[in-house]
């Protein structure tokens, strides 16, 4: 057979890895959330995915077998004798159609994707980069960042309760902010100072930005009758980050990790609830509150 | 009583937390923040079967305590963790 497989690397918040795909591969042009990423050095890859036709998931053990509501996505996770296999799909209520076999360190990845083949790709190197970085100082996160006096302001919460409302209504209300990520920024903590970076996965808002600035607060949002903002203590700090981090914690190495770096962190950059409508002085008392800590 | 498995003893800064990191408790919806004195009992009943009355030795066997008291504290203790889901009866 006519075929060549083609390697691309990028780097996402400083940590390099490679897509191989055939050359001739028709998602090599459904992959614009990676420009920005593109890197051509020969620095030391943390992992590699490769897009197969054929795979062999046989012999696999149930680790995590979820229960997705219809609108949600399905992953779920098993382990082989050499590492594990992740089996992916768009909503609840659909079957399977991704199946990826990955090396018991997140190091080598091989992809089958039948189906949401777009959806397949993104999830696996979200997953794979998620993994294989959490004894590395790194967060992947499910947060919507804006960008104020070259600090990054995290907004937390589960799906609905408002983060992207939050971050559209400090860019209308707030001079001189922007949207660095809409919903999986990486956190990281270096050099005893706490940063957050751009990356090509934003969930529904097209904004791949390769940018990153020191953290000035990761701030959860719950809706609320009123607009008023706390400061959390250390416990309450703890567990808001690491609700939204992602990584399964059940694999020994990666609570670890995790716990390592979301402890530095907490200790590191004030945490705030916000209680809050949807209006804009919800944006102008959390900046009043935020910006004064900087 | 019995700690839940996948609930795991960790320091954070001046304090300690149990959180939940086994599979069962992926969701992440548990933690609790336990002082010096709970953490060392924790770190002295995981993975056994205990009764309130071993927390009161342990407490009287490692601290400067009367009897009745260590026995209303250790008493307390099993009840909040038995009200927060990190160890079953």
């Amino acid at each position: 057979m006519d075929s060549q497989m083609q390697e691309r690397s990028f780097k996402v918040a400083g940590h390099i890895f490679s897509l191989r795909m055939d050359e001739k591969e028709a998602l090599w042009s459904a992959l614009d959330n990676y420009a920005p990423f593109i890197f051509e050095g020969d620095e030391e890859r943390i992992f590699t995915l490769e897009l197969v036709q054929d795979l062999d998931v046989d012999g696999k053990e149930p680790l995590y077998v979820s229960t997705p509501e219809e609108f949600e996505q399905r992953i779920d996770i098993y382990t082989i004798p050499d590492g594990y296999v992740f089996e992916l799909a768009p909503f609840g209520n659909v079957p399977v159609c991704g199946w990826m076999k990955v090396s018991s360190d997140f190091s080598k990845a091989c992809l089958k994707a039948e189906k949401a083949r777009r959806f397949c790709i993104n999830n696996a190197l979200m997953l794979l980069y998620a993994f294989r970085t959490s004894g590395m100082g790194t967060l992947e996160m499910h947060a919507s960042v804006t960008v104020k006096d070259g600090h990054g302001f995290l907004f937390l919460g589960k799906s609905g309760t408002g983060k992207s409302t939050h971050s559209s209504l400090w860019l209308k209300n707030i001079p001189g902010t922007h949207l660095l990520n809409d919903d999986n920024p990486i956190v990281r903590f270096i050099d005893g100072e706490t940063r957050v970076y751009g990356s090509p996965w934003s969930g529904k808002t097209p904004c791949y930005r390769n940018e990153d600035y020191p953290v000035g607060a990761f701030v959860r949002i719950n809706r609320a009758p009123h607009d008023a903002i706390h400061r959390m203590n250390l416990p309450e700090s703890f567990a808001s980050v690491s609700s939204s981090s992602s990584g399964l914690r059940a694999i020994r190495s990666i609570g670890d990790g995790l716990f390592a770096t979301i402890s530095s962190i907490v200790q590191s950059v004030p945490c705030y609830v916000m209680d809050c409508l949807p209006d804009d002085e919800a944006a102008i008392v959390c900046s009043n509150e935020v910006l004064k800590n900087v | 009583m019995k700690i839940i498995d996948g609930f795991v003893l960790r320091p954070l800064g001046e304090e300690f937390i149990v959180i939940g990191e086994g599979i069962s408790q992926i969701n992440f919806n548990k933690m609790i923040s336990l002082n010096s004195t709970a953490a060392f009992l924790w770190e002295n009943v995981e993975g056994k079967d205990f009764t309130v009355e071993d927390l009161t030795k342990l407490l009287t066997d490692n601290y400067e305590v009367e009897e009745e008291r260590a026995a209303a504290d250790a008493a307390a203790i099993a009840a909040k963790w038995i009200e927060a889901g990190i160890v079953s009866e």
